[in-house]
């Protein structure tokens, strides 16, 4: 398709592809403690998603090669998202991940750009890495899980954010993560098909973090690309928080315009997956209530399968609004106007 | 001159009145020392030394205005709180506004994680207070049976002692409990909420731990939070396959908000779809056992800029014959009847929520007498 793909999946196929990266006393960690790569395991098991690319040839053959060729491709490693709680060694992995990504793919290809890997447990470290790496411009978002320990707005996550604006970095926020006492909101969940929807909900759980807590008061310039959570909640979710907010603004004085206005600005989502209604009529309405699709933008979500929710939701568009979803959002998000 | 018999039937006349609007979540709030008359005297002395021993949400979400209450909640009465005294209701809320039917959802027994014996004396307390101050002051009020959810064996026989009253309506579940609301652990209770005839309502609110993204800092993410938390839940009512092993359950989710089950459909249907052979038992599309099973009531009903987008999710979620009108009285979000309900919604519609679908629900007479 010609577009630019905001999310496309890679990942090492084991940690013996980070060996390069890591200290001896990492490699060594790994190797007497048996760990592996279960955090990517859990959310795409092998029988239901086939395994990320995990060299420049497999991503070529999969992905750029086809024709049409992408304009340009968004690469997203979530093997940063480990069950583990150790700070040191999730800094260390991040490290690893983003020179391993360097290396095998970002400098391989003019089209490729990639999300920065952090620490999802430490603030600083985060830092660290983003001061480390992050003003190369092939990155160009912080990416972070939707399941937290504590929602991405809380004030102990500014400093990373303020990091990232520094460094010219939006911030992507994708499906799955670490669990803490329950996946869900509802609590455990007892199916793959809840953890798989049970993004969505969890994902709006953020969306109301980011603003009540202020985050675009204080980083203006700060963009929020939800991957692979779905969008078709949002409206609704909208007039619920502005409802809501009439009534108890006092707790958050910071929060100085309806939500929705904060959430329209900031907040941008990409197109897989598309579970959308199957009537003509309705997906317009949806979008009716989307107030457009400004706010979308294109990704394949490679190699991971979502249903045929997206052409159908392309149909209902005028040429303009397609090209926009397409690539124009995101060229201008991720500032790749020159290249597109 | 008219006869006796004339003038007793004109009084009868008067007397009667086709009902027209029902309320499904009203909330009447005991104080401890209310339900502390009703415990026997060794549940009364856990309490007397070491109180309630669950947090109250309140606590983690301070709200910040009035305790989240509207101002003119509190009764100048000593020993009442917002919620508690029943004269106050009556004039606030039936008199008001004309309700016809005012269901009661007392929380007080929703986050009672104690032990077994006193978590059942507290719920019976519970539905004791409720008989004797709510149901028996004035017959607009109906109850709904509180229950000491965690410990099943328990509710059902709470279940069984009350179902006899027809004023109790429905049974009363949180909307957040130690398991997912969908697990077999609690079918008992919504088997024998259905072997009576009861829909179960599961209210916003009860446990507080389960957190996908985490704990939010404020009652603002927590309160739009609860409709996050209410899709959860469905999803998992739907995919476990409660509405399977019991066909007559009727559910009504309450306090939750009701725009979103459209989007909630789509993409059940869509997982169930890439996935079905997986669920060998759901035998059809997840959105099918929300049309059967599922109701909502309207309480804090979205409010969109544009009022015509509200109708559009409402018949995306095919919710017409579905949503329960409900004000909520006491909390501060309370949603008037005369106001909450765009125009946009049409008159045929408007009637179906604001009476209609209720009384088709729980089997209110559809006269009462004044």
């Amino acid at each position: 398709m010609d577009a630019i793909d905001c999310d496309v999946h890679v990942a090492p196929a084991s940690y013996d592809a980070l060996f390069p990266y890591l200290s001896e006393y990492w490699r060594q960690y790994i190797t007497e403690a048996g760990i592996r790569l279960n955090g990517v395991a859990h959310a795409y098991p092998r029988g239901v998603a086939p395994a990320a690319p995990s060299s420049y040839d497999e991503l070529a053959s999969g992905v750029l090669d086809r024709a049409p060729a992408p304009r340009a491709v968004v690469l997203n490693c979530v093997t940063g998202f480990e069950t583990h709680r150790n700070p040191y060694f999730a800094a260390a992995v991040a490290s690893a991940l983003n020179d391993w990504m360097l290396s095998e793919f970002l400098a391989r290809d003019e089209r490729l750009r990639a999300s920065l890997i952090v620490s999802t447990v430490s603030t600083d470290d985060a830092v660290s890495e983003i001061e480390r790496v992050g003003e190369d411009p092939r990155f160009v978002q912080v990416l972070l899980p939707v399941r937290t320990d504590l929602p991405w707005g809380h004030k102990s996550n500014h400093a990373m954010f303020a990091a990232a604006g520094s460094a010219g970095l939006q911030v992507g926020l994708h499906a799955w993560g670490r669990a803490g006492k329950a996946a869900t909101p509802s609590g455990f969940t007892t199916t793959y098909l809840e953890d798989y929807l049970g993004n969505q909900p969890i994902a709006q759980a953020q969306v109301l973090s980011f603003v009540s807590e202020g985050v675009f008061e204080r980083f203006p310039d700060l963009r929020v690309i939800v991957s692979e959570c779905g969008f078709a909640w949002l409206a609704p979710l909208l007039w619920r928080f502005d409802k809501d907010w009439k009534g108890v603004w006092r707790e958050v004085p910071w929060v100085k315009r309806r939500p929705s206005e904060y959430v329209r600005e900031h907040f941008r989502f990409t197109t897989a997956p598309a579970h959308l209604p199957a009537e003509p009529a309705a997906l317009d309405q949806l979008l009716e209530m989307l107030d457009g699709p400004d706010q979308l933008v294109y990704s394949s979500d490679y190699p991971h399968v979502h249903g045929d929710g997206l052409p159908a939701l392309l149909d209902r568009l005028s040429g303009e609004q397609r090209r926009d979803v397409l690539w124009a959002t995101a060229a201008t998000l991720y500032r790749l106007d020159e290249r597109a | 001159m008219s006869s006796w018999v004339e003038k007793r039937s004109a009084v009868v006349a008067e007397t009667t009145r086709s009902v027209e609007l029902v309320d499904c979540d009203v909330h009447a709030q005991a104080t401890e020392a209310m339900l502390a008359g009703y415990l026997s005297s060794q549940a009364r002395r856990m309490l007397e030394r070491y109180g309630r021993r669950t947090p109250r949400v309140t606590e983690w979400y301070p709200r910040a205005r009035h305790a989240g209450m509207r101002v003119d909640a509190w009764p100048g009465k000593p020993g009442h709180i917002w919620g508690s005294d029943p004269e106050l209701t009556r004039e606030q809320l039936l008199d008001e506004f004309d309700v016809d039917y005012a269901v009661l959802e007392v929380l007080s027994g929703q986050d009672c994680y104690d032990h077994p014996d006193f978590a059942a004396e507290w719920n019976a307390a519970v539905n004791d207070w409720q008989l004797d101050e709510w149901l028996s002051f004035d017959p607009r009020f109906r109850g709904t049976i509180a229950v000491p959810h965690e410990y099943p064996d328990l509710a059902v026989e709470e279940i069984e002692r009350r179902a006899a009253d027809e004023r109790f309506v429905a049974v009363l579940m949180p909307a957040s409990a130690a398991d997912q609301l969908g697990s077999p652990k609690y079918w008992p209770i919504y088997e024998a909420a259905t072997a009576f005839g009861r829909p179960v309502a599961f209210h916003t609110g009860g446990y507080v731990d389960h957190r996908g993204a985490g704990y939010p800092s404020f009652y603002l993410d927590y309160h739009v939070g609860n409709g996050i938390v209410m899709q959860s839940q469905l999803a998992n009512m739907v995919a476990g396959g409660m509405f399977d092993a019991i066909p007559g359950l009727r559910v009504v989710l309450t306090e939750c908000g009701v725009a979103w089950a459209a989007a909630l459909r789509w993409s059940l249907d869509a997982a169930w779809e890439l996935m079905r052979e997986d669920h060998p038992r759901l035998e059809r599309k997840p959105s099918e056992y929300i049309d059967e099973h599922v109701w909502f009531t309207t309480q804090p009903i979205e409010e969109p800029e544009h009022p015509q987008h509200l109708v559009y999710a409402i018949s995306q979620a095919r919710l017409e014959s579905r949503l329960l009108f409900a004000t909520d009285y006491p909390h501060w979000d309370f949603d008037s009847p005369k106001q909450a309900l765009p125009r946009a919604l049409g008159p045929e519609l408007r009637r179906a929520i604001m009476c209609e679908n209720a009384l088709a629900l729980y089997g209110l007479p559809r006269e009462r007498t004044r």
